[in-house]
């Protein structure tokens, strides 16, 4: 019986805010207003030219941030607006995201996931403890960083990264700049 | 076996002579108690657990002597399993025998293994489910985990109770306060600590507030996998507001570093406490709609009831705790049992079913949710939380042991902590409802269910792999 949520849903303004991050004043000036803001990057252009898979692995997550990859999806971020998609299998997938620490179980996994893609590929960790190990860098049984297993493009610092974050260094490895900043990055 | 009672901290210890006396022990005295947990010290083997009625703590002790101990086939404890499993591998001294109640495995003509994950389906943990089917029927599931193990309990020892607490709350990402809630509470008794009333007041309201988002998730989850994206958008919708009210008032989205031990961090309120209260009411209400909109949509009702039943002598052994415990006529809770804070003087109701499938996991949540919220309107009411101290105080400084014991999101998490007087974790034990609760997921999945309500009733679980493997 959702037909009158649907109806509703037509009716009412959309949820959707751009990808809002804790380092500029969007995400600030989004938070401190009651109403939910649109807000969208400064060279959005009108035309979306993108359709990227993504495949996720959990490297030895505390879940934190695969509950925000989650949020993704939902209509505040609502990822496929930017031509993102969550692809099943690696072999479908353009750009490996990995979240957690990795341990050694698991970079076994990992490096059999990214020879599974087939190329043009990139990587992107997800979290502090992607990047560097965080706080269980010590732990006996695991790597820690990401970096020496597979080679990474994009860094999305946090603990855990909001969506927006991770939208918009998902938008940063794909395109090569910084959405928000206008910046040539990478080669 | 002899008998000493430390009242100030609430705990009675039980030192038995030898092994059969002090399984005989636990066995009589588990009836009307919840098993915490089972810890191997330097000496001594322990059971510690929760009288139900009266909320005590009691330990029971044995000593591990240097020839080996074997401890009866499962030992008839099942909430203990997963720490069993570890101790296996770590102590020669003690025998366990195989658990019986998994079941055999499956061999035959038209059985096949279905190997699934580690990396799997949309946004997923790390856990391998080898599915044996015949046809479209799971006849037996086995968990292949300790993928992601980072060994939280030995990188804890060593380190000041003030370091502990990043490490404690970064086990379950979705279980933050209830993590940093149950370590505090430990460390505070171990070392005599007193907060202020205010602490209570403002602990409770983000612990409610993590209960709120992570129900909300885990609904998402539940309803997508029946293929229903509007509640699905909706119930995601809700977690983000919640997770941006979190960032208003304290600072983090997953509330961390807001529970210390001896107090509560909270923020300047940059937006006005009525407009969050009206958030809350309003919340109530939407969710409220969601629920019964869904309670009348047949598809989704259909591939709910009756999947994924969890057999009854599973629920008598391993005896499940929290929403998935409630949803088999186990009602249990923490916050009733042994209030902690200020609980013992609210008014809330623990909702209890006996259908043990999806569909009690479903209502058990929603109506958890709806709890939760007007718990929350309530708490909202005064502002004396928003008074309390943020600081670190170590008042008379004693060296014990400490055990907290509160309800997370997924059901009954408890920490024992052992702290010297410099401050120092010498030890560092805990056991989380997810380590318990995912013993009884291969029983209720191999339970005349087919492969197509695998991803319905591994969503009404809602467990975390982290909180198992941690």
């Amino acid at each position: 019986m959702y037909y009158w949520h649907w109806v509703r849903n037509i009716l009412r303004k959309p949820y959707t805010t751009g990808y809002p991050t804790q380092d500029d004043g969007v995400v600030m000036s989004m938070l401190n207003s009651d109403g939910i803001t649109e807000t969208f990057a400064k060279n959005q252009s009108p035309m979306n030219r993108r359709a990227v898979a993504l495949r996720q692995v959990d490297a030895g997550s505390c879940n934190g941030c695969e509950s925000e990859l989650s949020l993704l999806s939902s209509p505040d971020y609502d990822l496929s607006r930017y031509g993102f998609s969550l692809a099943p299998s690696p072999k479908h997938a353009d750009i490996l995201v990995v979240t957690g620490v990795v341990t050694e179980p698991m970079a076994r996994v990992v490096k059999a996931v990214y020879d599974q893609m087939t190329e043009p590929k990139r990587v992107v960790a997800v979290g502090v403890c992607a990047i560097s190990g965080g706080v269980f860098r010590d732990a006996p049984g695991v790597i820690g960083s990401l970096a020496g297993i597979v080679p990474v493009s994009i860094q999305i610092d946090g603990c855990p990264p909001t969506p927006g974050d991770i939208l918009r260094g998902l938008m940063w490895a794909v395109d090569g700049k910084d959405p928000q900043v206008d910046r040539e990055v990478l080669a | 076996m002899s008998i000493s009672l430390d009242l100030e901290r609430e705990l009675t210890i039980h030192r038995y002579s030898n092994s059969e006396e002090w399984v005989r022990g636990v066995k009589k005295r588990r009836d009307g108690a919840e098993i915490l947990m089972l810890l191997l010290g330097d000496h001594d083997l322990e059971i510690v657990m929760l009288q139900r009625s009266t909320g005590e703590i009691e330990r029971l002790m044995v000593p591990v002597t240097d020839s080996p101990m074997v401890l009866p086939s499962g030992f008839g404890i099942g909430e203990v399993l997963a720490t069993e499993e570890r101790i296996r591998e770590e102590e020669t001294r003690l025998i366990f025998a195989n658990a019986p109640y998994m079941g055999k495995s499956v061999k035959g003509k038209g059985v096949f293994t279905y190997p699934l994950g580690p990396v799997r389906a949309d946004v997923s943990e790390a856990l391998l489910y080898q599915l044996q089917v015949m046809g479209d029927e799971i006849v037996r599931l086995d968990l292949v985990h300790r993928l992601k193990e980072r060994h939280v309990r030995d990188l804890c020892q060593g380190r000041l109770v003030s370091d502990g607490v990043r490490l404690v709350e970064r086990t379950t990402g979705t279980s933050t306060v209830a993590h940093a809630l149950a370590y505090s509470l430990a460390v505070e008794q171990a070392l005599g600590w007193e907060t202020e009333p205010g602490v209570a007041h403002g602990r409770m309201i983000v612990a409610e507030l993590e209960r709120v988002y992570s129900h909300l998730g885990d609904l998402a989850a539940l309803a997508v996998s029946t293929g229903m994206p509007v509640p699905q958008m909706e119930y995601l919708h809700h977690k983000e507001v919640i997770l941006r009210l979190n960032y208003h008032l304290f600072g983090h989205r997953y509330l961390r570093g807001v529970v210390v031990p001896g107090g509560v961090r909270t923020l300047d309120i940059r937006k006005p406490l009525d407009t969050v209260r009206q958030t809350i009411v309003s919340m109530r209400d939407t969710v409220e709609r969601i629920q019964d909109d869904l309670g009348r949509t047949t598809s989704f009702l259909d591939r709910l009831h009756g999947a994924g039943i969890i057999p009854t002598e599973t629920v008598d052994f391993v005896r499940p705790v929290g929403p998935v415990g409630r949803a088999s006529k186990r009602g249990y809770d923490v916050r009733r049992m042994r209030p902690y804070l200020d609980y013992a003087g609210v008014d809330f109701e623990v909702p209890v079913l006996e259908c043990g499938d999806a569909f009690g996991r479903f209502m058990i949540k929603v109506s958890e949710l709806n709890q939760s919220l007007s718990l929350l309107r309530r708490l909202m009411a005064s502002e004396d939380w928003m008074r309390a101290p943020d600081l670190e105080r170590s008042l008379n400084r004693s060296n014990g042991v400490g055990i907290g014991v509160v309800e997370a999101p997924r059901g009954l998490l408890s920490y024992r902590v052992e702290v010297g007087r410099d401050l120092i974790i010498r030890q560092l034990d805990v056991s989380t409802p997810s380590e318990r609760n995912w013993f009884v997921v291969p029983p209720a999945i191999a339970n005349k269910n087919i492969l197509q309500d695998f991803p319905i009733i591994d969503a009404s679980f809602g467990l975390s792999v982290a909180g198992w493997d941690k």
